[in-house]
């Protein structure tokens, strides 16, 4: 169940995990986990509840200690020294916006990470206007998050990311609680960001519409990596892995 | 639970107020913090018997409410809160001094009646000034300020994280208060028996989403600094602000 | 018991915002710095929660009114003293601030008798002495009851004080004493069952969360109850040295009744009762006459004098409605002018 990936070509992959196993006391959560990534490239991460996912990418943002394993971001090696670099090739974006969103207004929370990274006043205007201009929030870039919906919460949190110029954007349920029209502006700006994704999701219609390549998760490993077409389709795959076809197929 | 619903609209329009474009919520906001607390520390100066002098310190707030179209509606409500406290530490004054300041027309003005006058005009005067500042200042402007008067930095960072959850957090409230309202129909608070359970499950929650915060903050580089952007510089406009109202202020107090 | 600006004097407000800052740097010094980065949040998050849970209705058992729990207390144990103290001070400043709740000349006061009672005394030397050396249910109830207890009667006593002090009310030490602390040991035992009954549940929950909890040794125990005496006897001179510095400051002792407020020193406590008696004499004289030369004065306590300044809020208003609506005018104007081009 490798990554089908060549392995050898490092410097070209952007993200990289080899044989990364990891746990929560005795019992493991994540086996033998080989993935790579290329730059632009939008990756699903889907699979029942409770078989890794959210584990995984906080793995991926060092929010977790590594146990085995590896993992590469960029060339770099997922280390204590390392940290501080990593950390700013890597964008998560929250499942609840409203934790991630922690100042008062949309444009200081976007101007946050850029201002940490000892940009200039000038560098992080641009860089936070050019992140809300991505995700069409110039409008309320004054605006006190509170006052903001659960769409535009979640484009803001987008934003955030976008500002630190991340390379990889690591997303957790992004579609939860979004209404339909707010879901659909969600993917249309998601599909013009040009950037490396990793989205996790229950929500395989919304995995359909934004990923070029879908990996399963169950039971804490791969059980497949292929095209999005050919794992959405495969009723027979999805069911045995506790997961059932995009409704968009299953009613057609 | 009215009480947190009213709490979440109070802020709403509060900050609502604070956002809108105008000359007094464009002065820069030490500037109009020092103004105020100049304001309140000259106005509760004043003897207690000394009506007309404190009388002559409205013109601040008439000026600033009528010019800067300040909506005193909210302010009502803020005041009825505060003159309960007030009456209720004046009341006696009428009855303990008894001495007769001067006469007008068939009543004896006493001493008592003019210094309980002083004391609710002073806390309706220290409250107005408070809310002057609070609606024309957003909390992120002000808490620059207080970074300036060289109030730590961890408080002030307390102040912002605090002011962005309190809506979050009191929404959480106002959502397990209403389920339990919701199966518990007559009753008009949380009884004692969930006293610990609710309360405990807020506090549980917010420690859970404190951490997520944390997380958020971590992953986004920050290292135990609050970045402090300056957006605003003073101008000769604030200058001017500050200086001439302490001037006309400290010229009626001592004049 | 939350203080209005209306009730302090500056001298008071001024010599509480001292001793509070005092306090606050310590704790700012206290939190350790490789720990704070971590606490922030927390902090920032738990002040929030304080804020809302505040707003919660508590019905009490067998009466019709409702309590709410006591923040200084929960927050120190949870946060620890130092960092609970930060928070406080940050949850007084939003009330004030966004509720009206408290002045902003007040807030020294405020944190004082609220916030540095609850932490300190409350979270320092009750919850820590208690809950030290082992945690229970019935120590930690025992501990938020009586540091609930303890930290209001403290804080209601400070109220007290420091409105007496201010020269506000005419109500004899006494009489104000003895209103203020029977209502606040109601009050405080109310907040400690609340605060109680929250702990005890994170307690089952989630006992890590508490503070201390899993460090309970013998040691510790020792070395709080040295700490408490410490403590003790710092407040002690605390209260008392700021007592005495009042009294000095006062020559007649606790009859502060007829004082002037320590801030207008300018105006010597025997010319006020000087002027007020020439008043008295000076009953039956003409209005007008006796207006007239009061109105030099700075006391100038007239009816010439209120009308005065009642005349100069008036013109005030009135300049200002012509210049607003001078202003409007123009605007409109200005509209005018541009719809038409």
């Amino acid at each position: 169940m490798k990554s089908e990936e060549n392995v050898g070509e490092q410097e070209m992959n952007l993200l990289e995990i080899k044989d990364l196993s990891f746990g929560y006391g005795r019992e493991k959560v994540l086996k033998d986990i080989n993935i790579c990534m290329r730059k632009g490239e939008s990756v699903g991460l889907i699979g029942a509840n409770g078989v890794g996912k959210s584990t995984l990418l906080r793995l991926l943002t060092g929010l977790l200690d590594i146990q085995e394993g590896g993992i590469w971001i960029n060339g770099l090696e997922m280390k204590k020294e390392n940290m501080a670099g990593i950390r700013a090739e890597i964008g998560y974006v929250f499942q609840d916006s409203d934790s991630q969103l922690f100042m008062t207004t949309v444009y200081e929370d976007v101007a946050f990470a850029p201002r940490n990274y000892g940009k200039s006043e000038e560098e992080t205007e641009r860089l936070s206007m050019g992140a809300l201009r991505q995700v069409c929030l110039e409008e309320k870039k004054d605006c006190q998050i509170y006052r903001l919906s659960g769409g535009e919460k979640k484009l803001a949190s987008i934003a955030t990311v976008l500002a630190m110029e991340a390379k990889v954007m690591l997303l957790d349920e992004p579609s939860v609680a979004l209404d339909p029209r707010n879901r659909r502006n969600l993917i249309r700006i998601l599909n013009e960001l040009p950037g490396a994704k990793l989205i996790a999701s229950h929500d395989l219609d919304f995995i359909y519409d934004t990923c070029q390549r879908v990996i399963l998760l169950s039971e804490g490993r791969i059980a497949a990596d292929h095209e999005t077409e050919k794992i959405l389709r495969d009723q027979r795959l999805l069911e045995a892995h506790g997961l059932e076809l995009p409704l968009s197929f299953s009613r057609a | 639970m009215n009480r947190i619903s009213d709490a979440v609209s109070e802020i709403y329009k509060l900050d609502m107020e604070a956002g809108k474009k105008g000359w007094l919520q464009e002065i820069h906001p030490l500037s109009k913090l020092l103004v105020t607390i100049l304001f309140i520390l000259l106005t509760v100066s004043f003897g207690k018997y000394d009506l007309s002098g404190l009388l002559k310190m409205g013109i601040y707030l008439i000026a600033a409410f009528v010019l800067g179209d300040i909506s005193i509606k909210m302010l009502l409500k803020r005041m009825k809160l505060l003159l309960a406290l007030v009456c209720l530490a004046g009341i006696g004054n009428p009855l303990f001094d008894r001495e007769t300041l001067f006469v007008l027309g068939s009543l004896n003005v006493t001493g008592g009646m003019v210094s309980a006058a002083t004391l609710i005009i002073k806390g309706a005067y220290s409250v107005s000034a408070s809310y002057l500042l609070m609606i024309t200042t957003p909390m992120e402007d002000l808490c620059r300020a207080l970074r300036k008067l060289c109030v730590p930095k961890t408080i002030v960072t307390i102040l912002m994280l605090a002011y962005r959850y309190i809506i979050v957090l009191l929404k959480e409230a106002e959502r397990m208060t209403d389920a339990y309202m919701l199966r518990a129909p007559g009753q008009k608070g949380i009884s004692y028996k969930a006293w610990g359970t609710l309360a405990g499950q807020l506090l549980l929650r917010s420690m859970d989403r404190a951490q997520v915060v944390y997380d958020s903050m971590k992953l986004r580089g920050y290292g135990g600094e609050f970045p402090q952007g300056c957006r605003k510089t003073a101008g000769m406009g604030d200058y001017a602000y500050g200086i001439g109202w302490s001037a006309a202020l400290l010229a009626v107090r001592l004049l | 018991m939350h203080m209005a600006d209306a009730l302090v004097s500056p001298a008071a407000a001024g010599t509480m915002y001292a001793m509070s800052a005092a306090a606050a740097a310590y704790a700012v010094k206290k939190v350790r710095p490789d720990d704070l980065d971590r606490k922030v949040p927390m902090m920032g998050v738990m002040g929030a929660f304080v804020f809302a849970a505040q707003m919660i209705n508590f019905t009490i058992p067998g009466t019709g009114s409702s309590g709410h729990l006591c923040g200084g207390m929960l927050l120190s144990a949870v946060l620890g003293t130092h960092a609970g103290f930060l928070t406080m001070i940050a949850v007084l400043a939003i009330q004030c601030l966004l509720f009206a709740d408290g002045g902003l000349l007040a807030l020294g006061c405020n944190i004082w008798n609220m916030a540095f009672y609850g932490c300190f005394v409350g979270g320092a030397l009750i919850w820590r002495a208690m809950t030290g050396k082992k945690m229970t249910r019935g120590r930690i109830t025992a501990a938020s009851v009586i540091g609930c207890v303890l930290s209001l009667q403290l804080g209601a006593f400070s109220v007290t004080v420091q409105t007496l002090v201010s020269g506000i009310t005419e109500l004899p030490f006494s009489v104000f004493l003895g209103m203020m602390q029977p209502i606040h040991l109601a009050i405080g035992l109310v907040e400690g069952m609340i605060t109680a009954a929250v702990l005890v549940f994170v307690y089952e929950a989630r006992p890590e969360v508490l503070h201390g909890y899993g460090c309970e040794t013998k040691a510790g125990g020792r070395m709080s109850r040295k700490r408490t005496a410490a403590v003790l006897a710092s407040l002690a001179l605390v209260i008392g040295g700021a007592l005495s510095l009042f009294a000095s400051a006062k020559p007649d002792g606790l009859e502060w009744s007829m004082e002037k407020t320590a801030g207008t020193a300018e105006l010597s406590a025997e010319g006020m009762i000087y002027q007020l008696s020439e008043k008295v004499q000076g009953i039956t004289a003409v209005l007008p006459d006796y207006s007239f030369r009061s109105s030099e004065s700075a006391a100038g306590t007239s009816f010439s004098g209120i009308a005065g300044g009642l005349i100069v809020l008036g013109v005030c208003l009135a300049v200002c409605l012509l210049i607003k609506r001078v202003k409007h005018a123009g605007q409109k104007n200005g509209k005018v002018v541009n719809e038409q081009n």
